[in-house]
């Protein structure tokens, strides 16, 4: 029978199935928890922090492998499609325009992790009708992240704020029938930025139709931590109905602040790190490149956020923002921009680093498929 | 009591586990003994649950009680209510003599419905394989009868008919009447013109 | 279901009975006055075939909520002068062995009889075990029938015996003779005058081994008696060649393999009726006429050592035969027995060619059977709660990943081993087994066990045998979760009236025996669920399978679909949207027939679609449910 989904013919790997997403990703301590696999058939779904697998899948030919951010993504293709231009390997990727903003709506900052961006964003672009409804993270009363669908001002408001736990986000996308009309915004992390690229390029049968995703609202990130296992230690920790907010203080800090009622508990990160999940060592993106604007935090100026626009789409959301006053913009510091791209360099150097490690060959990456050049530019760009 | 062709007379009645075989068989033993025949039915069947084969053996004589099992190769009659089954048993029991009457619905079996195991056999091949290794075969169509007569579970009793109608057991239509109003109280009249439509249809062909 | 009354007055009558109900026939003609029993197949028919007429005669019949009570309470009736009859499968003498090594030792006032059915080949059993040894173990006068006449015959004389040697006395059936049914006599139905009371000077027992001491003398005047019985009996030549020595129903199929093989002549049948004690005195007197000696006998070998010890004991000149059956592997000693199986032991000691009918035939055969055999395993019922219970546990259990599992029970849901209950069960042993194991890995703990246990077992179960275990977890503070599939009926055996049903075996209304209020007795959590209710029942054992040091109870309760189906129309009317069905596809790959799988769903391999046969669905609509694309619908039929 025809398959309706389109594979684009520079592909050099078969695709495979369940089976091997079990063996080669999951087994493998690979899984970025991004849901991309889960919500589209009965057999993967997601739960507590984990991807189960509910029985087992026959196919051989699964979109749940085909998306994975974990197995073979042809790195050029996927910015071929959003950029029109291969992936040369750039350390914070295709930069339109890059400052640092915050919201100029003083509920939304109150409420807000450090600029409240994301959340005039969303909130603007239901307003306009330009999305019907957002696709994101919300924290649950323990702190378990979940995924959640937002279509108004106040359904956005609960979703501000972060606790650095993965959540997979994809999972509900692909809950969205087939049939369904709604025109949706997304918040994604890097990771999950790179499936979504993956499943824009060759779109999915039998689930959400993914030309809906008009907007890709990216969120930097350096790590995610495991849900359950920190769940568990913080729980020891602090009493996680009290608190309020998590933040990680840029370096020199070393720790992370807990804001629980009127206090703040702090951690020494060290023991935080323990439960970063081992995958984020392999990841190359720290400004999460396939998205329309990344977002993320303005290094040493509180309650801002940097903003990176990349997209005509977010090109246009942003002017809109400042038109109606709703961003207060400002050009960003030499130091910021400089500081960042090296961070993000390091990140991509790093993450060859080990994946070298683990495959024991340059010529073998793991999961991404690089032009050699761009290879040689994130190994050697210093 | 008429005089036994063979004695002992063995028929096998075969269905599926929910087809009600064990309603034909009632019948059609409680006229023998009637009419004085020395009649063993014995069954082996799966658990009380829907799905696997029920097989209904009875043994027909005016000599001595035989055992509710059949040796191989011995089945004179063989009643089939599903055409996988009635190959079955043709297969353990029955030889170049046997007459059968078959109901050519098939009912899929759990292990080939989830299409793992493959599919239903090509049921005109199977009917044709069941024609040659026997005797005699009739087609009685008892659900489709059924389901024209209001609800397919006339079907058993259809079939108890065409038993009937092909003449090979010493019973007639008189002798099971009671049988049949004890059975089906209420239903007697229903159940009797299933009964007789049972009989039309095998000795119209 | 016997073609008449079971009761009648009409002695010389011929009557067309199962065995199950000529044993009833019999115990009503030897005029009891009790029994009790539990459900067992294949011996569940005994019981209300009596309860039946029970109420018109002025006799008492109950189901007991397992076979130990039943036991006990016909040998209360008995002590109290009434003649009482318990019967159950071979399981159910494994549950009473306690109680009669001790009622052997008191000895009993009015007829006692315990029949005990046996299933060859275990195909209704979690096993297929021989009860006879327990005869022979405990000190318990055993009768074998060979047929109906006889379970009927047997059953009314041994009430006879068991007054006159004041101990209970025991007749072993099997399968194919319990649910057989042939040609039976009826004999006379005298009435009784039948007055209960306990005897106060009665010595409740003797000191040890006195009471041993006296038993033996009743074995030894049993034994005495059988030696004149006409249920032992020889045909055949004086001097044949091969003597086969069989009892039950290894008779029937030894007269039918010696008439196939024309052996009249050649082969003598001796028939022993009376198994324990053996009539000694009788069988050497047939020992040494025949050179061969063939048993043919159900389940273990039991007759056949019973006359090899006698053989041990024949003077050193005897003409001793050569021994066949099933210690020298002419006869399977496993599974059942059947006229081929003799008639190829016979063929085979007696050198004998025997082939049934054409070799062409036989070819032509197998090759139709190659080419068109298809297997077809038994299955869940569609509609069957126990299928919706082990899908929500299946995901409970998946969404937990703890490699949670369940210990399985006894009932229809024992199908839930394998693909049937999505492999969820891992253990199956006997009635209360589940909770049991479950209560020894609940303390596991301190050795690193970290795997949730859900013990499951039906209603019927939880009353027979899971409540001591649920006691013990509350006492000995065990963690572990009991799911009771609770469809309100004992449908593995024919829907008996069970605690919960609220009506006895005689009709009459009673008062329910809930679960949920015992468990609350217990001071523990119980939550009440419909398995259908996917979303709440996976939300619940999600939550009970998180550790604590005590039994958490989940009654899953709903209907039994048959007992529903009898009652009422389907609730729904379902079918198979073909635009909506993705079939194979990536998004289903046919999740409905080739995991959920039931028999009202097929698979089309050419149309690539799933489709609801309508024929066999029940319109339970739990597909509908469960399918990924919506594309099997439910229409509510009734309001």
């Amino acid at each position: 029978m025809e398959r309706s989904m389109g594979r684009k013919k520079e592909r050099v790997m078969e695709n495979k199935g369940c089976k091997e997403l079990v063996s080669e990703v999951f087994e493998k301590g690979l899984c970025t928890l991004c849901g991309a696999c889960a919500g589209g058939c009965p057999y993967l779904v997601a739960y507590r922090g984990r991807i189960t697998v509910m029985d087992n899948c026959t196919l051989d030919d699964g979109q749940c492998y085909q998306y994975c951010p974990r197995t073979y993504t042809d790195m050029d293709a996927v910015s071929c499609n959003y950029f029109n231009a291969p992936y040369a390997g750039d350390a914070i990727g295709e930069v339109q325009e890059i400052f640092i903003a915050r919201s100029a709506d003083l509920e939304i900052r109150g409420k807000a992790q450090y600029g409240g961006t994301v959340t005039t964003l969303l909130c603007l672009a239901l307003e306009e009708g330009f999305i019907d409804a957002a696709v994101t993270v919300r924290n649950t009363g323990s702190w378990r992240p979940e995924s959640y669908v937002a279509s108004s001002r106040e359904e956005v408001l609960a979703t501000a704020s972060s606790n650095y736990i993965a959540c997979p986000v994809l999972e509900r996308l692909n809950r969205f029938p087939k049939e369904s009309a709604m025109q949706l915004g997304i918040v994604v992390l890097p990771c999950q930025a790179l499936a979504l690229g993956a499943m824009k390029q060759n779109p999915p049968a039998n689930r959400v139709d993914i030309c809906n995703v008009r907007l890709t609202l990216g969120l930097f990130c350096t790590w995610g931590l495991a849900q359950e296992p920190f769940h568990k230690f913080l729980s020891e920790k602090v009493d996680l109905l009290e608190v309020w907010k998590f933040d990680i203080p840029p370096p020199p800090a070393e720790r992370m602040d807990i804001y629980q009622g009127s206090d703040i508990i702090s951690l020494p990160l060290d023991e935080v790190r323990q439960f970063r999940m081992i995958t984020c060592a392999y990841c190359l993106d720290m400004t999460a490149e396939f998205a329309d604007i990344s977002v993320g935090s303005a290094e040493g100026i509180e309650g801002w956020n940097t903003v990176i626009v990349r997209t005509d789409t977010g090109k246009a959301l942003l002017e809109l923002a400042r038109s109606k006053n709703l961003l207060e913009t400002v050009k960003i510091p030499e130091g910021n921009r400089l500081h960042l791209i090296e961070a993000a360099a390091n990140k991509k150097r790093r993450a060859l680093h080990e994946i070298i490690k683990v495959t024991g060959n340059k010529g073998e990456l793991m999961y991404l498929g690089l032009s050699p050049k761009a290879v040689e530019k994130m190994m050697d760009n210093r | 009591m008429r005089q036994l062709q063979k004695d002992p007379l063995n028929l096998i009645n075969v269905g599926v586990a929910g087809q009600g075989n064990v309603v034909i068989s009632l019948l059609i033993c409680s006229g023998l003994v009637r009419e004085g025949y020395q009649v063993t039915f014995g069954q082996v069947y799966p658990s009380q649950q829907r799905g696997g084969t029920v097989i209904n053996y009875i043994r027909i004589s005016q000599e001595m009680l035989y055992s509710p099992l059949m040796p191989r190769r011995s089945a004179d009659l063989i009643l089939g209510m599903e055409p996988v089954e009635t190959l079955r048993m043709i297969h353990r029991y029955g030889n170049e003599n046997t007459l059968c009457v078959v109901n050519p619905r098939p009912i899929y079996s759990i292990d080939i419905a989830g299409g793992a195991l493959g599919d239903y056999p090509d049921l005109e091949k199977l009917l044709s394989a069941i024609d040659s290794l026997t005797a005699k075969t009739w087609r009685v169509n008892a659900t489709e009868e059924a389901k024209s007569l209001g609800n397919p579970i006339y079907a058993s009793v259809i079939l108890a008919g065409a038993l009937i109608g092909i003449g090979a057991l010493p019973l007639d239509e008189e002798v099971l009447k009671p049988a049949l109003e004890k059975r089906f109280p209420q239903q007697f009249e229903a159940n009797l013109s299933a009964f007789k439509r049972g009989i039309e249809l095998v000795t119209a062909s | 279901m016997a073609d008449i009354d079971i009761d009648i007055d009409a002695p010389g009558e011929v009557a067309f009975l199962m065995g199950n109900e000529a044993i009833a026939r019999g115990a009503l003609e030897a005029g009891i006055g009790f029994a009790a029993s539990y459900p067992g197949t294949p011996s569940s028919e005994i019981l209300p075939t009596i309860a039946e007429v029970a109420k018109k005669r002025g006799i008492y019949a109950e189901w007991s909520v397992n076979e130990m009570v039943a036991m006990e309470a016909a040998a209360g009736a008995s002590l109290a002068g009434i003649r009482a009859l318990t019967s159950m499968k071979q399981n159910g003498v494994h549950v009473i062995t306690d109680f009669l090594g001790n009622i052997v030792m008191t000895g009993t006032v009015a007829g006692l009889v315990l029949v005990a059915v046996d299933d060859p080949s275990g195909r209704n059993s979690s096993n297929e075990q021989d009860t006879r040894p327990v005869a022979r173990w405990l000190g318990i006068p055993l009768l074998e029938p060979g047929d109906f006449q006889e379970a009927k015959d047997m059953t009314r004389w041994l009430f006879d015996l068991s007054e006159e040697l004041k101990t209970i006395c025991m007749l072993r059936s099997v399968s194919k003779i319990s649910h057989t049914r042939g040609n039976v006599l009826l004999g006379d139905m005298p009435i009784r005058e039948m007055k209960a009371y306990y005897d106060l000077e009665r010595i409740a027992r003797l000191a040890n081994p006195i009471g041993h001491q006296e038993l033996l003398e009743k074995l030894a005047r049993a034994k005495e008696i059988f030696e004149l019985s006409s249920f032992n009996h020889y045909t055949g030549p004086e001097n044949p060649e091969l003597m086969i020595i069989t009892c039950g129903s290894g008779w029937l199929y030894s007269r039918e393999a010696v008439k196939i093989l024309q052996l009249e002549r050649r082969v003598g049948i001796l028939k022993i009726g009376t198994l324990f004690p053996l009539p000694e005195n009788f069988i050497e007197k047939y020992l040494t006429r025949a050179p061969k000696v063939l048993f043919v006998e159900e389940i273990d070998p039991f007759l056949e050592p019973g006359v090899k010890e006698l053989a041990a004991d024949l003077p050193p000149d005897s003409k001793r035969p050569v021994f066949y059956g099933k210690r020298s592997g002419h006869l399977k000693a496993y599974g059942e027995q059947e006229p081929d199986t003799v008639i190829e032991a016979l063929a085979s000691i007696l050198c004998i060619d025997y082939q049934p009918g054409d070799a062409a035939y036989e070819v032509e055969a197998d090759k139709a059977a190659e080419n068109h055999l298809i297997p077809r395993s038994g299955t869940l019922c569609p509609g069957c709660p126990h299928k919706a219970s082990f899908w929500v546990i299946k995901e409970a259990l998946k969404l937990d990943n703890r490699y949670g599992f369940v210990t399985g029970d006894i009932g229809c849901y024992t199908s839930g081993l394998g693909a049937g209950g999505f492999y969820v069960v891992k253990t199956v042993h006997c009635m209360g087994g589940g909770a049991g194991i479950a209560n020894g890995m609940g303390q596991l703990g301190r050795f690193g066990f970290s795997q949730p246990v859900i013990a499951a077992c039906g209603d019927s179960t939880f009353y027979h045998a899971a409540i001591p275990a649920l006691i013990n977890g509350v006492f000995n503070k065990s963690n572990f979760v009991m799911a009771v599939l609770d469809n309100s009926a004992t449908s593995m055996t024919g829907f008996q009236p069970h605690p919960g049903t609220g009506y006895t075996a005689m009709g009459d209304t009673t008062d329910v025996v809930k679960i949920e209020d015992i468990c609350r007795g217990l001071g523990i959590r119980v939550e009440i669920c419909d398995p259908f209710d996917i979303d709440d029942t996976v939300s619940k054992l999600l939550e009970l399978m998180d550790f604590e040091p005590i039994p958490r109870v989940v009654v899953m309760r709903h209907e039994c679909e048959l007992i529903r189906a009898r009652r009422e129309e389907v609730p729904y009317m379902v079918h198979v949207n073909p635009e909506r069905c993705i079939g194979q596809d990536c998004g289903c790959d046919r999740l409905c027939t080739r995991i959920f799988a039931c028999t009202g769903l097929r698979w089309n391999s050419e149309t690539g679609k799933a489709e609801i046969d309508e024929v066999v669905c029940s319109g339970c609509g739990f597909c509908a449910d469960i399918c990924p694309q919506g594309a099997i619908v439910k229409e509510a039929v009734r309001l």
